[in-house]
């Protein structure tokens, strides 16, 4: 969409969008028996046929934009259950998404928010200062545990007392990792970019290490350009229709700059959005549908192009489980692919748990603005991988490893919770592939 | 609504069970049909005792009373015609006993359907009725309407599981009917009385149904037809070869193109119809019957004929079928899913009949529906928002009901009289069948305030 188009087409454009959508809707129910929110609100007001009818009322003009009507949009995971069950092929949570940014062109983005989308996340090195600062003070501190003071700074910023919280970089990846990764073989496969993602370079570097190492090991030329930023999905779902286009129009532009035949992610929700959502934000062209295809999660990929052979691995002896993360399982169809390379791991006892494609109620800020709804949630994915008996959870996505670890560990549960591509790379290591 | 009333009910539910703010009245003012009404107010209910005090408060205020499962109902029964007091079911879902000596289980009827299966089936037993939205509508709800589903013609449906219930009257008093016993004379034949009451006499709170053991073996298989008189020729004939499938579901060409631009499935364009068929029992049994079902198809004509060798070629054979509705509802922005019902004898025409009304008001319908029990589903597919396609379709939908009368057959199947169909009935029961149910209705409910002016209107106006 035009940056210059006025605020009230930008308004009308939602409507109208929204309207597409929960038109479509017969109204028959079946979203109750899947929506992960509604299982724990039990009131109609908070399931996708109540958003698509509220939507129906704002876009009539039978009711104004309530302290309510606002709770009840925010009062969704983008988890995609709902669709993905839906008879009549809607998408509430496109209605959803397109309400929040509607609303926020009628009330305007809270100053916290855009404090965060419009300054921080775009200027970039305040939060990598800032984790830095944390991780330094975790670090310093006493580890993460109970006893450390730093985690009685995090209520601070919102996050909920008894939440426990990962480790942040000390030095983020992009920092560790040089910006051209040469292939560690003798020829080159291709040019891959990788987009890190913020927690993939703030928080858990260990997965852009394996990437990396998995990659070049196996004939992968990797660029990690340095100016990536948030690939706006969290801006996106608070409402931020303009920062996220902000942030995907840079991405676009950047990673073209860099000539590659393929661009990794290891973390779903970047992986959707820069698969997906940027033609939301991005109006279609030749360009953007080389972009979009070039994309692929860092499992697909892996199992799609190398060419891991029986004695590349090593040893890992884990009872390991996967967790599908929305994103992923949903939001682009990768079902399959982890779970095969999980299996081929030798030493790994793979067990399916019940309800794996479940959401875990984290949905990126949500469990920071939902705290308590999505620890519900989380309660029972946490039966589910307790019920499996696995020592390991696998996952591949950046909130969901945050959200089941820190409720694991609420519940004195001692899984560890990892991704798939750091376990794989733990195996090739062990067998000094790579 | 007052406040002391508001108060009153805060007592009795507590108050986060109770909903008064606007918004949350948009949400309780639509079921799956087609109106809306916001009612004043929206209760959770989680005991029994809590219905009854309800009621009495509702007599006492002259408040109207509308129950609710999940809302799914496809007549709007759940619609708060008069406004008052929405009494949400969905919240009393728990199992009370689970009996499999006597193959019996007994839930609050909050309970969603589907959710009995995995209790009954640690004990190999099952509960057959299986109406579409089985996976999310309440055994209560499913009471109310007398639901059915695709096992009609071999299980029956609701009615003929409903054992005993707790009910609470209108004017608030808790009686249990029914019996846990195969067999029970003691006074009228009342459970049967709420079985299909849609809400008008009474709040069943607690149900127990009979259960079946779950068959050994099932055989599913994929007829396809160049014309739909040998589809009908078919049904009749499997039947008098003396076999009775646990399923034979039909789709007219309509539906088959609307599922071949939805998805792949494999259904040939040209085909005028496509029968699912499936026999269960004992593993001899159910294959016999199905030997015999190939015997009818071959001898009709059949273009084709497939039996599933595995899951998977089940899945496969279903696939059509599972995404009818999905395929339907994509080709126009609305549909309005009917369930006029004939004997299956009738079915071609039924069938020809409702293709002439599509054709002569020039709107869509795909027929698709339980062809061995005789219950289509003729799916008309507009856009509400085209007033002139809309009136044409109100006709043909209004013409097919009377096709329906005319052919000895109901103007409703599954789905209930509630407020879509209430202008028909008396073409279906004759006013001497009106009276009779305004006369039941005013034994029980002299106020007329528990859903009121769903199926029939009262004579003296109380309820217009």
């Amino acid at each position: 969409m035009n940056m210059k188009i006025s605020a009230t087409k930008e308004a009308e454009t939602h409507l109208l969008e929204a309207a597409k959508e929960f038109q479509k809707c017969m109204q028959c129910g079946k979203c109750r028996s899947v929506c992960p929110v509604f299982r724990e609100m039990g009131n109609e007001l908070y399931v996708a046929r109540g958003k698509n009818k509220l939507a129906e009322k704002l876009v009539s003009g039978d009711i104004e934009i309530t302290d309510k009507v606002e709770h009840a949009i925010n009062e969704c995971l983008n988890c995609k259950t709902c669709s993905a069950n839906c008879p009549a092929g809607v998408s509430p949570e496109h209605v959803v998404l397109r309400l929040r940014w509607y609303i926020t062109t009628q009330k305007g983005l809270h100053f916290f928010k855009a404090l965060i989308f419009r300054q921080l996340l775009w200027r970039k090195w305040p939060i990598t200062l800032g984790c830095a600062i944390v991780g330094l003070a975790q670090k310093m501190l006493f580890g993460i545990g109970p006893k450390n003071p730093v985690r009685h700074l995090f209520p601070l910023f919102g996050f909920a007392k008894r939440r426990n919280f990962p480790r942040l970089a000390i030095r983020s990846a992009q920092s560790q990792l040089p910006e051209l990764n040469t292939s560690k073989t003798a020829t080159t496969k291709m040019r891959v970019g990788y987009f890190t993602g913020c927690a993939g370079n703030l928080i858990y570097t260990n997965v852009a290490r394996s990437v990396v190492d998995v990659l070049t090991g196996y004939g992968y030329e990797v660029v990690i350009p340095k100016k990536q930023k948030c690939n706006g999905t969290p801006v996106l779902a608070n409402g931020d229709y303009e920062g996220a286009r902000r942030l995907m129009e840079h991405n676009f532009e950047l990673f073209r700059q860099y000539d590659l035949d393929a661009i990794v992610v290891a973390c779903s929700s970047c992986g959707m959005a820069l698969k997906k959502e940027i033609k939301l934000f991005i109006d279609d062209s030749p360009e953007l549908t080389e972009f979009t295809g070039k994309v692929f999660d860092i499992n697909e990929f892996i199992e799609h192009n190398l060419d891991i052979k029986a004695e590349h691995l090593g040893q890992i002896p884990y009872t390991v489980t996967y967790h599908d993360p929305c994103h992923m399982v949903r939001g682009q169809g990768i079902k399959e692919q982890p779970r095969k390379l999980l299996k081929m791991i030798p030493g790994v006892d793979y067990k399916e748990m019940n309800n794996a494609d479940s959401c875990c109620g984290s949905a990126g800020s949500y469990c920071i603005t939902h705290y308590e709804t999505a620890i519900k949630i989380n309660n029972h994915k946490i039966k589910d991988i307790q019920e499996v008996q696995a020592d390991t959870v696998a996952t591949g996505c950046p909130t969901c490893v945050m959200h089941i670890a820190d409720n694991l560990a609420q519940h004195h549960s001692r899984e560890n919770v990892r991704f798939v591509v750091e376990i794989l790379a733990d195996s090739l290591r062990a067998a000094k592939t790579i | 609504m007052e406040k002391s009333v508001v108060d009153e009910l805060v007592a009795i539910f507590a108050k986060e069970n109770v909903l008064t703010d606007n918004e949350d009245m948009i949400a309780y003012s639509y079921d799956a049909a087609h109106i809306e009404i916001k009612p004043e107010a929206v209760v959770f209910a989680t005991t029994t005792e809590q219905v009854s005090h309800l009621m009495k408060l509702a007599y006492r205020e002259n408040i109207p009373v509308t129950p609710r499962g999940q809302g799914s109902g496809l007549s709007g029964g759940s619609i708060p015609l008069k406004q008052g007091i929405v009494l949400a079911m969905d919240r009393m879902n728990k199992v009370i006993d689970f009996d499999p000596d006597n193959r019996l289980i007994t839930v609050e009827t909050g309970m969603t359907t589907s959710d009995i299966d995995p209790i009954a089936a640690t004990s190999n037993l099952f509960y057959p009725p299986d109406p579409g939205s089985v996976a999310f509508s309440t055994i209560g709800g499913n009471i109310a309407e007398n639901a059915g589903g695709l096992r009609g013609l071999k299980y029956g449906v609701t009615k003929d599981y409903v054992q005993m219930m707790k009910v609470v009257l209108p004017q608030g008093e808790i009686v249990t009917l029914g019996s846990k016993c195969v067999k029970h004379v003691a006074g009228f034949n009342t459970e049967t009385l709420f079985v299909g009451s849609e809400g008008l006499l009474g709040v069943i709170t607690e149900v127990t149904l009979s259960l079946l053991p779950i068959p050994e073996h099932r055989e599913s298989a994929l007829a396809i037809f160049d014309s739909l008189d040998s589809a009908a020729q078919t049904v009749s004939d499997i039947i008098a070869a003396g076999v009775t499938p646990s399923t034979m579901e039909f789709m007219d060409n309509e539906t088959i193109n609307a599922i071949q631009n939805f998805k792949d499935c494999g259904l040939p364009r040209e085909a005028q119809a496509v029968l699912l068929i499936e026999t269960d029992g004992v593993k001899d049994s159910a294959r016999a019957e199905m030997v015999k079902v190939e015997e009818v198809v071959k001898k009709n004509q059949a273009k084709d004929f497939s039996i599933a060798k595995t899951a998977a070629d089940r899945d496969n054979l279903f696939a059509g079928r599972r995404v009818a509705l999905n395929a339907l509802a994509s080709v126009k922005p609305n549909l309005i899913l009917e369930d006029a019902t004939v004997m299956r004898s009738k079915l071609p025409e039924m069938v020809r009949g409702i293709i002439e009304i599509a054709d002569r008001h020039q709107v869509k319908v795909g027929i698709f529906g339980h062809a061995g029990d005789g219950n289509l589903h003729p799916t008309f597919l507009l856009d509400m928002k085209d007033a002139d396609e809309k009136e044409r379709t109100d006709k043909a939908v209004k013409e097919l009901f009377q096709l329906a009368i005319d052919l000895e057959g109901t103007i409703s199947g599954e789905h209930g009289i509630g407020l879509e169909k209430k202008p028909f009935l008396m073409d279906q029961i004759g006013s001497a069948g009106i009276t009779l149910l305004q006369d039941i209705k005013k034994t029980l409910d002299p106020k007329n305030l528990l859903n009121p002016g769903k199926m029939f209107d009262m004579p003296d106006k109380v309820s217009a």
